[in-house]
């Protein structure tokens, strides 16, 4: 258990530490000017943007990418306030025909929008860099989990987070559990399978960490199940609702640490498996796309969504044809950053085939949270309006149970619908375990 | 002389631009004749350098000295016009250290402020440089947009109350008594341009004095009176890269040779260029190795240009003329300077002087000593004032505003509209009442800016695209041309917006065909097929003698309701794929 060290005793600079370092110098100083080379302005991009679509003022991915790149010269600093409306969900990656790194020049430009020309001592900030660095937010709030359940979502307090901070009073906090999944597996005394071969290292992420140490367990027995040796090393947080708030260089630092730790066991002969898309989503593309540590390209190369590892490595149709669970329906959303990996349709194929199961997938519709972009004050109409389409298929579909793998879409399901929500990997663990 | 004297200037390039405006600034009644749009020749098709001096700081000192000259005037009176991106003269290893030194040498002889920097300096500066550079002189080369610079210039001279023809070509020079009085005109077909003239018809224009400032083309008018001018047009290609890989100017540091520059022109680089004379200066080969060869040339100082998107290609001819009897092979080696030639003088034929050779950098030092000339020829004593009071649109503008809140546009396009507009931001963005969406997004040109334009330039669109740069971007028109038209069919008639369209279209097509692989193939191919699918542009009914033969898809209203089932009726194609429409069963 060497690998699976205790998180509860962080330094204090890693807990604590809320002063922006620079860390990028000018020298790896992003430029992607060449990038706007692809596009030829189809606007495929813009067509697939669920903000565009529901905010006539939103300019779209084509003007945020390509187009402010192509007419940056050396020297010009403003990028248009428009990128904080951006809510990271990728799809315009995906709807590229010419590959354009339209996410890539997205992030960048916030980044660059939050360094230059954001005030650091505004609401907007703060709060921004409240909500992505949520990880430490939970880190602290889990110690006493009833309290800051009750806390959170008194009315009182969420009208005072509104009103200060900007955070929606609209939407409940998700509870944290009593007991974090890493204490649970400290608990357990870490892995109990070994092997020489089958070997992961489990990306879990803070959510399942803090909120829903189910989804983390399922995922540890299910793998158990298929003889797999998992370690649970340190990590910090995967960096998406950074990348989404501009925060960069606090992106960097978790990063940084997470590359390090992922890719010595990578060396060891390990797979890194997330239970989050958009953690593997991070992983495995924004990470390069970003960053330059040593080991990088490794990590990006050997992470998976633990459902899409199964699949590759093991004969998951046919255990899944052999198995039988108890009579469920299940409304089932793919999260964006699902359907930028190709994963949008694994659940439902797989579960189709389960005894016991009915499955129906709600569309292609993004759910509109987009992570920490719900829940802004002023995002969280734009957000509910994207989420329409979805909420009223789910309310369609047969099941009033719904499933997907992204922690803040099934917060957007919940809010939307009233339905419980679960992880593909808790009805595996159902199936299988 | 009771009467205003007046002059007639043919040639709406930088030299007639400048001296339509010096001699309006004097007082003299001018008119301004040009066969196309202004920069129609030789001035929409260079490079964009605003020399330093430094590329004749070895081989023709005097030109290099009044490029610097002029620099420094441009920089004061025509900020707007002007990018300082300074510049680079860069060796590779195998470029010989004696010329490099010849050349810091030469900038130092010429005045023209030169600094060393190492490669790794130089890299520091232009990070896409080849990693094995060696070393670099430094000097103050910039980027000066042609357009702009003449349309200021014209603009100017107009609001000085001298009169502007464009699409008005010479069709013969007027001699009387052995003088020259006067040209005479033909107006463009089309009613497009800002000109008094009737389209179609040919107008005689009279004037105590003619100035031929045609450049390549002065051989031409020169035919016309009957003189000999012996303009030698040497031909050069450029090719636009769709982004700028630099922001500086880098040139080669060797002697002579083709594919030696790259000028960052706005949102673009163009690669500059080739030296070859041609007999014809409307006539001549444009080929594909060519542009093979800016490309592979230039890779070799900046290796990301062989992998990187070019988005068009055009060729320019320079007006190159020496004395007779010169006797100069090579047209690299013909001097860069220009000639003033008094037809009078030197042919017997009073009334008229041509202007050849000379370079764009210059352009407002050759305009005031012609306008030297004409005013002792005319009697009139007049001083020039052209290298103190800027252009319109480069006064003073230290009030400096939050544009894009303001005109409700976005922060990068006010910037690109603030650096285009210069001082006039204010009055083109700041008077526009009613909404002003980005109609050029590639160029990120707003509405206002297109009226603006259209308000200078009347419905010539290809006269709006010089002053704004809508449709000179990467998709080179496929999302913009039709827009553009149709801010002008609120006050025009539609055939003249359909003329003004195509001849926006086709002109962007002429240079865009020399870009056909790669990314710009595939932007082509998307443009083409978006203007034929939604506006027929691949065989437009209207614009066809034939007849469109609208019943064999549809005999109309009566008869679908005469018919009772759609599919029994022989005239009616069942476009529905043969449902049952309502009509039929009602």
């Amino acid at each position: 258990m060497s690998d699976a060290e205790n998180p509860s005793n962080p330094t204090p600079d890693e807990q604590t530490d809320f002063e922006p370092v620079q860390v990028f110098d000018d020298e790896t100083e992003m430029d992607l000017r060449p990038g706007a080379d692809n596009c030829y302005k189809c606007t495929s991009c813009d067509t697939s943007c669920p903000v565009a679509e529901v905010d006539d003022d939103f300019p779209g991915p084509k003007f945020q990418g390509p187009e402010q790149w192509r007419l940056k010269r050396k020297g010009d600093e403003d990028i248009d306030d428009s990128i904080m409306s951006c809510s990271n969900c990728m799809r315009c990656d995906n709807a590229c025909p010419s590959s354009v790194p339209l996410s890539q020049m997205h992030n960048t430009a916030r980044g660059e929008y939050v360094d230059e020309q954001m005030d650091k001592l505004s609401r907007e900030y703060i709060r921004n860099r409240i909500l992505s660095n949520y990880r430490i937010m939970a880190e602290i709030g889990s110690k006493v989990p009833r309290l800051t359940n009750f806390a959170l979502n008194n009315s009182v307090v969420q009208k005072v987070n509104e009103k200060v901070l900007g955070i929606t009073s609209e939407r409940d906090f998700p509870e944290f559990a009593q007991q974090t999944f890493r204490e649970w597996w400290h608990e357990r005394g870490g892995a109990r399978v070994s092997s020489e071969e089958k070997k992961i290292a489990y990306f879990h992420g803070c959510y399942s960490n803090y909120n829903t140490p189910e989804v983390a367990k399922a995922l540890v027995r299910v793998f158990e199940v298929f003889g797999y040796e998992i370690a649970v090393p340190r990590q910090r947080c995967s960096g998406t609702p950074m990348f989404a708030n501009g925060m960069l260089d606090d992106a960097e630092r978790a990063a940084e640490v997470n590359v390090s730790e992922f890719s010595d066991l990578i060396d060891e002969g390990y797979d890194v498996i997330a239970s989050c898309t958009s953690c593997s989503m991070s992983l495995r593309q924004e990470y390069p796309e970003l960053f330059e540590f040593h080991g990088t390209a490794e990590v990006s190369a050997h992470t998976y969504e633990a459902m899409e590892y199964l699949r590759i490595h093991e004969d998951l149709e046919a255990e899944i044809e052999n198995a039988s669970v108890e009579e469920q329906s299940f409304a089932y959303h793919a999260p964006c950053h699902a359907r930028n990996q190709g994963l949008e349709h694994q659940a439902v194929e797989l579960f189709r085939e389960l005894d016991g199961v009915n499955i129906e997938d709600v569309g292609d519709s993004c759910s509109g949270i987009s992570g920490t972009y719900g829940w802004k004050d002023e995002k969280y109409d734009t957000s509910m309006k994207i989420g329409e389409e979805m909420f009223d298929h789910m309310e369609h579909a047969e099941g009033n149970v719904g499933m997907t793998e992204c922690p803040t879409c099934s917060m957007q399901m919940e809010h939307g619908t009233g339905y419980d929500i679960k992880h593909p990997l808790q009805l595996l663990e159902e199936a299988l375990v | 002389m009771t009467e205003t004297p007046s002059v007639l200037v043919i040639g709406g390039g930088s030299t007639g631009c400048g001296i339509v405006r010096d001699l309006a600034m004097r007082g003299l009644d001018v008119t301004l004749v040009e066969k196309g749009n202004l920069t129609h020749g030789t001035t929409g098709r260079m490079h964009g350098l605003l020399h330093s001096g430094g590329r004749y700081a070895v081989s023709d000192q005097p030109s290099a000295r009044e490029c610097i000259e002029e620099n420094r005037v441009l920089r004061r009176i025509a900020t707007h016009c002007v990018e300082m991106t300074g510049g680079l003269f860069v060796q590779r290893p195998e470029d010989d250290d004696e010329y490099f030194e010849e050349k810091l040498q030469g900038c130092r002889d010429c005045g023209i402020p030169a600094e060393v920097l190492s490669g790794e300096e130089a890299r520091e500066m232009e990070p896409y440089l080849a990693k094995d550079v060696k070393r670099a002189i430094r000097v103050p080369d910039g980027a000066i947009d042609p357009f702009r610079l003449c349309v200021a210039n014209a603009a100017d001279a107009i609001d000085r109350g001298a009169r502007v023809e464009t699409h008005a070509e010479v069709v013969d020079v007027l001699v009387e008594d052995g003088e020259i009085v006067g040209v005479e005109v033909e107006h463009g077909e089309k009613d497009i341009g800002i000109g008094n003239g009737e389209p179609g018809t040919r107008e005689k224009l009279y004037a105590d004095y003619v100035v031929n400032a045609t450049g390549a083309w002065a051989g031409q008018i020169g035919d016309m009176a009957g003189v000999e001018v012996a303009v030698r047009p040497s031909k050069g290609v450029m090719t636009i890269m769709n982004v700028r890989q630099v922001d500086t100017v880098v040139n080669r540091c060797r002697p002579k040779g083709d594919a030696d520059i790259i000028v960052p022109h706005e949102t673009t680089c163009i690669l500059g260029t080739t030296d070859e004379e041609v007999e014809d200066p409307e006539d001549y080969p444009e080929e594909g190795w060519e542009v093979d060869l800016m490309i592979d040339t230039l890779s070799e100082l900046v290796p990301m240009l062989s992998e990187a998107r070019t988005i068009r290609s055009f060729w320019g001819v320079r007006p190159l003329y020496e004395p007779p009897g010169t006797g100069t092979v090579d047209p690299t080696d013909i001097t860069r300077d220009f000639f003033l030639l008094d037809h009078g003088e030197r042919d017997d034929l009073p009334g008229m002087a041509s202007i050849v050779g000379g370079k764009l950098t210059t352009y407002r030092m050759m305009a005031e000593k012609i306008s030297n000339h004409v005013c002792e020829k005319l009697g009139v004593e007049a001083e020039c004032t052209t290298a103190d009071v800027p252009l319109p649109g480069s006064e003073d503008f230290s009030v400096l505003r939050e544009w894009m809140d303001e005109f409700g546009i976005r922060s990068p396009v006010g910037r690109r509209s603030a650096q285009r507009l210069g001082s006039r931001t204010d009055d083109v963005l700041g008077g526009w009442d009613g909404p002003n969406p980005v109609v050029c997004d590639c160029e990120a040109v707003t509405r206002a800016e297109i009226h603006d334009a259209i308000d200078h330039s009347g419905t010539d669109l290809n006269a709006v695209r010089i002053r704004t740069r809508s449709s000179m971007g990467n998709c080179q028109g496929a999302f913009c041309c039709h827009r553009m038209a149709n801010e002008l069919i609120h006050d025009h008639d539609e055939l003249v917006v359909r003329d003004s369209l195509d001849e926006l279209y086709q002109e962007r097509w002429k240079g865009e065909r020399h870009a056909l692989w790669g990314e710009q193939l595939s932007q082509a191919m998307l443009k083409h097929m978006l203007h034929a699918t939604t506006m027929n542009r691949d065989g437009d009914p209207a614009a066809s003698d034939s007849n469109v033969d609208f019943a064999a898809f549809d005999a109309g209203e009566t008869a679908t309701a005469a018919a009772g089932t759609t599919g029994d009726d022989p005239d009616r194609a069942a476009t529905d794929g043969g449902r049952e429409g309502e009509n039929a069963d009602s």
